[in-house]
Parts: structure tokens; sequence; C-alpha cells
């Protein structure tokens, strides 16, 4: 049984969750799982690890439709004394769900183990459907979700990021030209930047 | 080297959970999902890249095996923004004026009205410390994401206009419509 929600606001959307986890092209993943006592020490250990290794960064860059994520270990509440910590994962993405956590479970097979093996009834990454199941019993849906650009994609923010960089040198590197050369220029510059348009 | 575990070059995460008052979770749940028809008041914080509000109605599923089950349930909120915590909190505070009663009002120990400098120290000391934040655009704030949106379209646009101009009808169309 997943954690208890409030009633449905309908089906599943095309994305595959919740329409209360959409924004536009944005999807929220909200997820907390109960951490055995040894993921208090081992937890702090793995997010220096992540931090501090660019390999780590690396890694998640791949995963192309992640536009922030965050995992927290929650040990404390001010109004309540907890027996375990508890990992607070989410993801602001964009794509579908079930896509999202195969990427994840075979890109990341490493470190989804070292972040949610320290957790009560984690399943091996791999094969997917275990994974999915439990993820799916961990979930929970937000109330309210916002994008401030629910249209665009991760893809397309970088893509524009780029552009950006590259039209100011296009734009410096042009200043003054003749016409012809300018238009040799914006030829070259096109065929450079086609994969960010 | 990043040291700090909320922040990601510019970019941070704020990560608010607070206890809801018995009876209320109803209520605050219906006013968060109806929040959207009006627009999120979310849009009025030009720092936010995404927030969201989550009820958490416990930690656990009942049938976990070491099921640590809240006394009461918590209300979720976090957020990815541009530059400096502090700042941030008092535009939220100062933004979400309207809003705030009838959400973090309803929630256990939060000031009466739940609005500027108090509600600030409330939820900072709610705050739960991010163990690992990434971004994928770690240095571009929301208005450079925008901005960078927009001229993606408008060079896309000019593209597909230019084709077919004579070299000096391109650079004058370039320099006005993309910018020298």
């Amino acid at each position: 049984m997943a954690i208890a929600e409030g009633p449905s606001a309908g089906p599943l959307t095309a994305t595959g969750t919740d329409p209360r986890n959409v924004d536009g092209q944005a999807i929220c993943i909200t997820v907390f799982s109960t951490v055995k006592w040894w993921g208090r020490l081992w937890l702090p250990l793995v997010f220096v690890y992540a931090r501090l290794v660019p390999s780590a960064h690396g890694t998640l860059a791949r995963l192309s439709f992640i536009h922030f994520a965050r995992w927290t270990l929650v040990r404390r509440l001010p109004e309540q004394r907890l027996r375990h910590p508890h990992l607070f994962f989410e993801s602001n993405f964009n794509g579908g769900w079930e896509e999202y956590i195969d990427a994840f479970s075979h890109i990341l097979t490493r470190g989804m183990t070292l972040f949610w093996g320290s957790s009560y009834g984690f399943p091996t990454p791999l094969p997917t459907g275990r994974f999915k199941d439990y993820i799916k019993r961990h979930e929970i849906v937000a109330s309210h979700f916002y994008s401030a650009y629910p249209d665009a994609t991760t893809t397309i923010v970088l893509s524009a990021l780029e552009l950006d960089a590259k039209l100011g040198e296009f734009r410096a590197r042009t200043r003054g030209m003749d016409p012809e050369a300018f238009a040799r220029a914006w030829r070259d510059f096109v065929t450079d930047v086609q994969g960010c348009l | 080297m990043n040291t700090d575990p909320d922040r990601s070059g510019q970019a941070r995460a704020l990560t608010v959970l607070t206890p809801i008052e018995p009876r209320a979770q109803d209520d605050l749940r219906r006013y968060l999902e109806e929040l959207k028809a009006a627009g999120s008041p979310l849009a009025r914080l030009p720092r936010t890249h995404f927030g969201r509000w989550v009820i958490v109605a416990d930690f656990t599923p009942d049938d976990e095996r070491k099921p640590d089950h809240l006394a009461v349930p918590y209300l979720l909120f976090t957020a990815c923004f541009d530059g400096a915590l502090d700042s941030y909190l008092d535009e939220l505070c100062d933004e979400l004026a309207a809003e705030a009663p009838a959400i973090w009002g309803r929630c256990a120990g939060a000031p009466k009205p739940p609005t500027g400098a108090p509600l600030k120290a409330y939820l900072r000391a709610h705050q739960a410390k991010t163990g690992f934040f990434v971004a994928a655009y770690p240095q571009a704030t929301v208005g450079h994401v925008h901005a960078a949106l927009k001229q993606r379209e408008d060079v896309i646009a000019f593209a597909r206009a230019a084709q077919g101009m004579d070299p000096a009808q391109l650079q004058a169309a370039f320099l006005e419509q993309v910018g020298g």
C-alpha cells in the first residue's frame, strides 16, 4: 500500500504520473524512505562523496531530462522524535515517469545502491520492475507543483543557454564585418549551432 | 569545490517540513490543489525555478518492515531558487503574504499572523539541510533561462526568415532582429 494521499485529481497523465505532479513539460517526484541505523552514518559520507567527486555529477548529467534533484536525510523533526532517519528525494524532470525510473536504474545503477541501499525494503535497481514498485509505494503526490518555464525541457534549456553563449561570441566576432564576410560567418554559425535550434 | 550542500553553482535548495494542525489537513490540501487555477503564487517569486507543496501524511507505507509513523501530517515545501537564502525568504514572506495564512497558518506553532519576520523565523526553524543537490544548469538564473529561451525562439525565426536574403539584407536584419 502506498503512503496515504488525498483523493486523486484524475487519472494518470500520458507522462505516467498524477496530474498534480505535472506543470507543462515538467514533472515532480517526491519520495521518502525509512533508513536503517547504519544509514545515519553512511549517507552523509555518500553525500560528501557525491558533492566533491566530479564524476558523480558527470553521471547525473547523462540523465539529460533532470532540471534539479536533491537527496536529504531527515534525522529529526522539531516536534517529534524519529525512531529512524528518513531519506527524502525529489526531482524536477521532463519526459515520462516510467522512462525516468528506467534511465535512473540503468545509468545510475551503482549510485542508486549508494543512495538507497540503506533504506528498508530497497530492491536492487535492476531489473527495474521491483524498483518501480518500490518508488511507487514510497512516492507522495504533490498538492501544488510549479515550474518557472513549464514548456521547456531540460534539453531545450541547455540548448538555449549554449546558443546564448555562442551568439555572444558571434556578435563580438562579426561586429564591423562587411556584408559578404558576415554572410559567410552566419552560415558557419548556423551550422555550428544546429544542435541548439 | 562545493562545500555547501544546499548549493549547486548559484542555485540553492530549500526544504521545509512543518507540522500540520490537527484536522487542518483536508482544508490545506484543498487550498493547495486549487491554487493553480488562478496561477501559482510562486510565479511572483522571480528567483524560483521550481517549487512544490506536498502533504506528507506519513513517511512510510503501513506495511513497511520498520514503520516509523509521523504523529501528525507534515507540510513539505521545497524550492530550487537563485542566490542567497536569507533574501529569498524575505521575498517569499513578503510576496506570499496573501496565501501564507491559508498555508503555514494551518501549521502547528506558526506565528499568528504567519507573515514577515516571524514567518521567516518559523520556516528557518523547520528547514532540513540538503545532503546532495544537483542542477543541470547551476549558473543560470531564472531570468537568464527565460531570456535564453526567448532568444532561441528569435534565432530560430530569424534563421528561417534569413534564407534567401542577400548579404547586406542579412546583416541589417540580424542587427535589427537579433541584435548586434
